[in-house]
């Protein structure tokens, strides 16, 4: 069922091809991959997503700029959700985490299914408080990256990026469940 | 409700400012409903160290419902602090691979057929204890693993070494770190660094040996670049013999003919003699000088139609003075070095010159390309002199620095002792004060332990070959794919001799086993790793093995139990780990080796050893930081009794390669490996992202060559060694790139078997093998 299911996604995941885009609201003539394709590009929520681009021989920063970029044919390129700092340093190599996908096929099947974690899933104190961060913020330090922008997803779209410093009012949340010392 | 009353929460935010809230965030959040179907914060989360290579990230690993479903850097890990690399991130997938060993086979009539466990072990015990009443201790051997835990190298050692009376114990390390061993031993009576990670963080010049740290060591190289962002005057030296994405990032690219490295190394040192940038007092006090055999045709190269069979070479330590070191470097003029390397004198000069630099801070660091080399422990050797001779050595950011391939190579091979010559805590079988420490803390009579070293990795693969060695034992490792000269080494089962294979999925190894056993992998099983800086680290066991696959040391305890060999593992089943690591701690304490206790190993993310009251240790031999040092300032070199407690300067002579290209096999060939695969890739390329980035083995060109053979990227080529030929896509511009007259190919790819081309030379003193200098035709299949 699952390799079936993730079979299914590997043919999906091709790049460039507009079935697999849907428009983002309120931004006009920008596009964005829908989730089933998000998902297909991760082994699980947390782990860094593959390039489904193919290699333009060219510095990725190029393009993933601190803003992003909007690139004709292929779509909006994310900025880089990491410290724009340490882009500069411990996060200049992209390809250390990040790896062209292709069309290979499998060397085995593999039975893993990943942690898939809902977008929405930031807690609240009350109804009316804002969502806690329900993810670890170490390596994703550019809130902006993923949550403003075209390459936004829909249900985690800010509402207010003119307010800057995020984690004024969203906390992050604990959930390291450390081990027993 | 026009505002959204937080002052309640934003209390416990003291110094942040109190936000406004409009009417449409309030809309907004009450729009979100609270959800969270796929539980994610039901994830149990467990500290691990990563299962891959010697750098020893901490990871966390998420478990639900029996299954690891994710993991994440652990940001508690001094290591990494919170990042891994692609191999890390993709940790969960490497276990739950469809093809999975689950139980434990036999081959019957060439086929393999399911037994249990009972008959796996009483077969095991059988043929190994028939080989031990047919051939002596000589006939069986066990072939070990730097991805041994502790427990699995302890288990074999104490099963060969105390229980079978024999020395055929040698791990996949030493085609991998023995010339590092080796290196250190001869100079500091002792193994493994002196440095640890953190000069990494405060180096200011960084010199990286045959290293191409960008892909093997990324995490490392990470905190490299983050030390050089934030001091800018950091600088980056890549001595190499192609270009490599470390070398993107070097200030200064040195590129030196293969092998000649050795006269590189020997150029610097008289540099740094000639204009005076010696730190006379730092060697005065601490160092001596020592000379050995070099003269060519006494050493060889121990491979195949040179000194066929075996390799005994034995080095001796002669006494040298400070003149004759002089005299020998006479010969090292940076006119002569740049003849022999290919170096321009200006570099030689810069490189001395930096080194030299008393103000400045040095880092040395290497792996294969300094240890894989006919005379790696040399080359280890003279990279250690260099620090030796400027005093930089011992302190933050100044430190000859090895790194390790794999996670354990140090913790288990090197510490635990699974070499041929070997007891715990650097102890050697030869050495009869130490094989009788042994035998006390084992509870063994006097004389149980074998007093002559057993067959080296090389050397026991061609004794199995013979049939020297009629039963062998291999866990943890893949020796079909990664032997040198692999030629040598096919096998069809059936010969009369027993191969057993432990492992986690099927393998050119496992195809060759006249019986597969099914081994609990990484966090299916308890372990503890020791990492390239000395640490050492614990995980529990958080999920099941599939099928009925067990841990390699239970493995060894039940047959060793089965032969009558109970009184070595006295403990009982449930509860065996804790009093087996506290055993072999014994080994450690007050020697300078002192590992945690397995308590704190439990309770922290590693330590580094010596650990003394509790208090692990960042730089050896120096005062201020490590327990054993009493002196107030400066260096002692502890360790190195036999030098009366002063490192040792080697003056070790440049000798060129054991094969060289000709005319009929025209190009250097060098092996080695990729970023997103691990080895032999027996475990990453069954994770779909690691195999799709780098599905199969490649021939990496230099487009000169290239464009003169009518060669470009995807089309097949066909390399010719005098031992083999191998077809494969070609690569020009790719991540690496050789210079003119050389080409490249990683070895990680069992369908596609580079070291069916390489040659059996090896190190004289550490018996490893060069897989990084061999010569071979080129041409378009």
């Amino acid at each position: 069922m699952n390799a079936r299911i993730l079979a299914a996604f590997l043919l999906l995941a091709a790049c460039g091809d507009d079935s697999q885009k849907t428009a983002v609201p309120g931004v006009p003539g920008a596009v964005k991959t829908l989730a089933s394709v998000r998902a297909e590009r991760r082994l699980f929520d947390g782990a860094p997503p593959v390039i489904p681009h193919h290699d333009f021989g060219a510095d990725c920063i190029s393009c993933h700029t601190t803003a992003g970029m909007s690139v004709p044919q292929f779509g909006f390129a994310p900025p880089a959700p990491h410290d724009p700092e340490q882009l500069q340093g411990a996060m200049s190599r992209c390809r250390m985490c990040h790896v062209f996908a292709s069309k290979e096929p499998a060397f085995a099947d593999n039975d893993f299914v990943g942690l898939r974690q809902d977008l929405r899933a930031g807690k609240r104190l009350n109804d009316l408080a804002p969502p806690v961060i329900p993810h670890q913020t170490l390596l994703r330090e550019n809130c902006m990256a993923c949550h403003t922008g075209p390459a936004a997803r829909e249900e985690i779209r800010c509402p207010h990026p003119e307010r800057e410093r995020c984690v004024q009012c969203h906390l992050p949340q604990q959930t390291t469940g450390e081990f027993s010392r | 409700m026009t505002h959204c009353d937080r002052r309640g929460f934003l209390g416990a935010l003291s110094g942040i400012g109190v936000a406004a809230f409009g009417p449409r965030d309030c809309a907004a959040a009450r729009d979100l409903p609270i959800q969270d179907p796929q539980g994610h914060a039901d994830l149990k989360w467990d500290k691990a160290p990563c299962r891959y290579c010697g750098t020893g990230c901490g990871v966390e690993v998420g478990v639900k419902d029996g299954k690891v479903m994710a993991v994440r850097g652990d940001a508690a890990s001094p290591v990494n602090q919170g990042l891994l690399c692609v191999k890390g991130y993709h940790l969960p997938a490497m276990l739950y691979g469809k093809d999975r060993l689950q139980y434990p086979m036999l081959r019957k009539d060439g086929k393999l057929e399911r037994i249990s466990w009972e008959q796996a072990i009483a077969t095991i015990a059988e043929r190994f204890g028939q080989a031990l009443a047919d051939k002596g201790p000589d006939g069986v051997a066990v072939y070990g693993s730097g991805q041994w835990t502790v427990f699995d190298g302890y288990a074999a050692l104490k099963w060969v070494k105390g229980g079978m009376k024999s020395n055929n114990l040698d791990p996949n390390a030493r085609l991998c770190m023995a010339s590092a061993v080796m290196g250190f031993m001869t100079q500091f009576q002792s193994d493994e660094p002196m440095g640890c990670y953190e000069d990494l963080d405060v180096g200011q010049d960084f010199f990286l040996w045959g290293n191409n740290m960008a892909e093997m060591h990324p995490v490392l190289f990470s905190r490299m670049l983050e030390n050089k962002r934030r001091n800018p005057g950091v600088r980056i030296v890549d001595i190499a013999t192609r270009r490599t994405p470390t070398s993107d990032y070097a200030d200064l690219y040195v590129e030196f003919e293969p092998g000649s490295d050795l006269a590189l190394a020997n150029g610097i040192l008289h540099l740094l003699v000639a204009k005076g940038k010696v730190a006379e007092s730092f060697v005065t006090e601490n160092c001596v000088f020592k000379r050995g055999i070099e003269d060519l045709d006494k050493i060889g190269y121990g491979c195949f139609g040179e000194q066929a069979e075996k390799y005994t070479f034995a080095d001796e330590t002669k006494d040298a003075t400070r003149e004759d070191f002089v005299k020998f470097l006479a010969d090292y003029t940076p006119e002569k070095v740049a003849a022999i390397t290919g170096v321009p004198v200006q570099q030689i000069q810069a490189l001395a010159d930096m080194y030299g630099d008393a103000e400045r801070r040095a880092v040395s660091m290497w792996c294969m390309g300094v240890n894989q080399h006919t005379r790696g422990t040399w080359m280890n050797n003279l990279i250690t002199d260099i620090h030796l001779l400027t005093g930089k050595i011992s302190r933050p950011g100044n430190n000859p620095f090895s790194l390790t391939g794999q996670p354990s190579a140090c913790g288990t091979v090197r510490e635990v002792g699974t070499l041929a010559n070997r007891l715990p805590a650097d102890m050697v079988v030869n050495n009869p004060e130490h094989r009788a420490k042994a035998e006390k803390l084992w509870g063994l009579q006097e004389g149980t332990i074998n007093p002559k070293p057993g067959h080296h990795a090389v050397d026991m693969f061609r004794a199995f070959q013979r049939g020297d060695v009629v039963a062998m034992w291999i866990q943890t490792t893949n020796p079909w794919v990664t032997m040198p000269n692999l030629h040598r080494f096919d096998r069809k089962p059936g010969d009369g001799r027993f191969l057993v294979v432990s492992d986690i999925y099927p393998t050119p190894t496992t195809d060759v086993a006249d019986l597969i056993l099914p081994s609990a992998a990484w966090v299916e099983r308890e372990g503890v790793f020791g990492n390239t800086e000395r640490r050492t680290q614990q995980w529990n066991k958080m999920v099941e093995p599939p099928g009925e696959a067990r841990e390699d040391a239970w493995q060894i305890v039940q047959v060793a139990k089965r032969m009558g060999m109970g009184n070595l593992f006295p403990w009982p089943e449930g509860d065996w780990h804790e009093p087996m690591f506290e055993e072999y701690r014994k080994f450690t304490l007050g020697i300078g080796k002192d590992l945690a206790s397995y308590a704190e190993l439990k309770s922290t993310r590693g330590m580094l050893w010596p650990v003394v009251d509790g208090k692990e240790t960042r730089y050896r031999y120096a005062a201020g930081f490590d327990p054993y040092v009493k002196k107030a300032a400066g260096v002692h070199f502890y360790k190195a009794k036999g030098y009366g407690e002063k490192a040792a300067i080697w003056l070790r002579p440049y000798h060129p390669p054991a094969e060289v290209p000709d005319a009929q096999y025209p190009f250097w060939l060098c092996t080695g490996r990729v970023l997103e695969h691990w080895h032999t890739g027996s475990m990453t390329r069954r994770v779909k992202q690691l195999h799709q980035a780098a599905p199969r083995a490649y021939v990496e060109i230099n487009r000169a060559d290239a464009t003169r053979l009518g060669i470009k990227t995807g089309d097949k080529v066909r390399l010719v060694s005098r031992r083999g030929k191998l077809e494969l896509p070609a690569m020009v511009d790719g991540r690496g790139k050789p210079p003119a007259g050389s080409v490249f190919v990683p070895f990680f790819d069992e369908g596609l078997l580079v070291n069916r081309l390489t040659l059996d030379a090896m190190d004289n003193i550490s018996k490893e093998p060069d897989y990084k200098k061999c010569a071979v035709a080129v041409e378009r299949a």
